[in-house]
């Protein structure tokens, strides 16, 4: 056997071995806050209450609206509302945190992708939070309403690549935005601004097919989509065929984008790293 | 000579600081104006360091140290000048470059805070990628050494600031750096557990032949493990050599204290000065370039009955103060 080859391969596992306990360090650490996990799942499933009452409102005359149910449109709120902390869709500033403490140094002390080392974490954090948040408001809901569920064994295998490839892009954007605190003292603001827009263009906070065609098709321009619409989409059972395929081809896409662009501006930051401290 | 492991080149770093206007309306000019002045915080340092030294690199609060230690250990990138260490540019090999050294950085932690430090431990050996004996010979040691046991199971964020630093220090080794940098590595701590950590900084410069670089403030740090200090002040380096011979260039003044067997009107010898007198405590000032002890002891003698006395070395304290305070080594 190739010496180099077998010690590259070796190399690969022991990269793997650290992704898979960064997950777990991630998954781990959400347990450390009981309490702001537990006034984060009141938050949102009172706040998804509202919305759905929302909804039925706005259904009053009708049976359909641009193809959805009165029920799709409830278990859009519900399932909306299981993925908040899923997703982690309006609050994330780990990164942004780390260079305004000082932290950063800490952590560029180890011999890791910076961008990595965050990821494995994120994704623990987010199968904690898909665990402890998303199913329990998903259960909660169903105690209420009636709610839709996939059907077939194709539907749910679509869901669970959705999901990853949700999280995915959800995390290059988060990361990013992050990522402006190597430039400016204020990131937060501008993650402030960030944040709006993706409650907006992702889908959040109506289905996107609500809205007019072109004003789907600029959403559509931008990666917001990718993070929610056409995850609801999918689990709503709403996407077939082409049009499934074609949905998650985009969120790969828009996961190559976003990873790449993350490596770029991230090494870029560090070259201007200004550690604040002592 | 062997080649060395750190080679720093007229390394440069200028920060610019951007002037913020006070109150709501200069918050709105700060939207406009960018006044930046610039300051030099390291400025032209040269020096390099060979394998097996135990370097104490010290100055005032905003010499330089830290910033020049952020450099050397690939966090900050210089303005200007030339890193080696190990054979690598840190910035420009970050992760090549950390996975060979160790840092501990006395302010902050590199373990992580809800964590049990035994796992914070676990994980760096898959971040460092250690294999599991080197791991387990290496945590072994550092538990008996430093005595981990009794907190290893305790979340960091429980830890005293001791306790903390012992810890920190496992971390820093355990991938066997032959190079550790510290920043500050006993501030905050009392006299035992300064003197413990001391001991194990020594213990692994010796036994295992790490090349240490230290920043301090407690000159007794230095005193007690450094063989070659540098000293720095507004981002240069006002000194570069053995600790004693920074004492007998700047030692200054040392000092004779006679106890004379009755009040005399005058105590006045040649070649002294009376710095002090109290009853019949007599204290003497003396170069030591000018005169031996010895020699003004029989001065003294000469003309006075002595009871008692004790001759008094500078402190390394008083020298360093001095240097700072008077620039001593500014002319240079």
């Amino acid at each position: 056997m190739n010496p180099l080859k077998y010690s590259a391969n070796r190399l690969q596992n022991q990269d793997l071995k650290l992704f898979w306990h960064l997950i777990q360090l991630g998954f781990q650490q959400q347990f450390s806050y009981r309490a702001a996990n537990l006034a984060g799942l009141m938050t949102n499933f009172f706040f998804g209450l509202l919305r759905a009452s929302v909804m039925i409102a706005l259904y009053a005359a009708r049976t359909d609206v641009a193809g959805m149910s009165l029920q799709d449109a409830v278990t859009f709120t519900a399932f909306s509302q299981a993925i908040i902390a899923y997703l982690s869709l309006f609050n994330w500033w780990r990164v942004m945190l780390a260079v305004y403490s000082g932290e950063i140094a800490s952590e560029l002390l180890k011999p890791t992708n910076y961008f990595t080392f965050w990821l494995a974490q994120d994704i623990g954090r987010a199968i904690a939070h898909f665990l402890t948040r998303g199913l329990t408001i998903m259960a909660a809901y169903a105690l209420f309403f009636k709610i839709t569920v996939p059907q077939t064994v194709g539907q749910w295998l679509a869901l669970a690549v959705t999901l990853v490839l949700s999280l995915l892009v959800s995390f290059g954007w988060r990361f990013l935005i992050n990522l402006t605190a190597f430039w400016t003292p204020d990131a937060r603001g501008i993650g402030r601004i960030a944040f709006g827009l993706s409650w907006f263009l992702s889908g959040f906070m109506m289905p996107l097919r609500f809205f007019p065609d072109w004003f789907v098709r600029l959403c559509h321009l931008t990666p917001f989509p990718a993070m929610v619409n056409t995850l609801l989409e999918v689990y709503l059972g709403l996407l077939e065929g082409r049009a499934l395929l074609g949905a998650l081809a985009q969120q790969v896409l828009w996961v190559i984008a976003l990873f790449a662009l993350c490596q770029l501006v991230m090494r870029a930051g560090v070259r201007k790293l200004v550690i604040q401290g002592g | 000579m062997q080649p060395a492991i750190i080679s720093v080149n007229h390394l440069h770093k200028h920060f610019k600081i951007y002037k913020h206007h006070r109150g709501a309306l200069g918050a709105l000019c700060n939207l406009f104006t960018r006044e930046a002045t610039t300051v030099r915080a390291v400025d032209g340092v040269s020096f390099t360091i060979q394998p097996g030294e135990l370097v104490g690199y010290i100055g005032p609060n905003g010499a330089g140290k830290s910033t020049t230690l952020k450099m050397l250990t690939g966090l900050l990138t210089p303005t200007g000048g030339e890193i080696e260490v190990n054979g690598r540019v840190p910035w420009k090999q970050r992760r090549a470059h950390v996975a060979h050294i160790g840092a501990v950085f006395g302010q902050r932690t590199t373990l992580w805070w809800d964590l049990p430090v035994i796992e914070s431990l676990d994980l760096l050996q898959y971040i460092y990628k250690i294999p599991p004996a080197q791991f387990q010979h290496n945590l072994d040691e550092f538990r008996t050494m430093l005595e981990l046991d009794p907190f290893l199971n305790t979340p960091v964020r429980s830890l005293s600031l001791g306790q903390r630093m012992r810890a920190d220090l496992c971390a820093a080794l355990l991938h066997d750096p032959p190079l550790l940098f510290l920043d500050e590595p006993t501030i905050g701590l009392d006299v035992v557990a300064k003197e413990r950590i001391r001991q194990f900084i020594l213990h692994i410069n010796r036994a295992r032949g790490v090349t240490v670089i230290l920043t301090t403030h407690d000159l007794a740090d230095v005193e007690k493990l450094c063989e070659r200090v540098m000293i720095i002040d507004y981002g240069r380096v006002l000194f570069d050599g053995r600790l004693e011979s920074l004492r007998d260039r700047f030692g200054g003044q040392r000092e004779l204290v006679v106890d004379m067997a009755e009040e005399y009107a005058t105590v006045d010898v040649d070649g002294a000065t009376v710095a002090a007198r109290e009853a019949t405590r007599v204290t003497y000032q003396f170069e030591r370039n000018a005169l031996s002890a010895s020699d003004l002891i029989g001065r003294v003698s000469a003309r006075y009955r002595i009871r008692d006395l004790m001759v008094r070395e500078p402190n390394i304290e008083d020298t360093v103060r001095r240097i700072y305070e008077e620039r001593l080594l500014d002319e240079e």
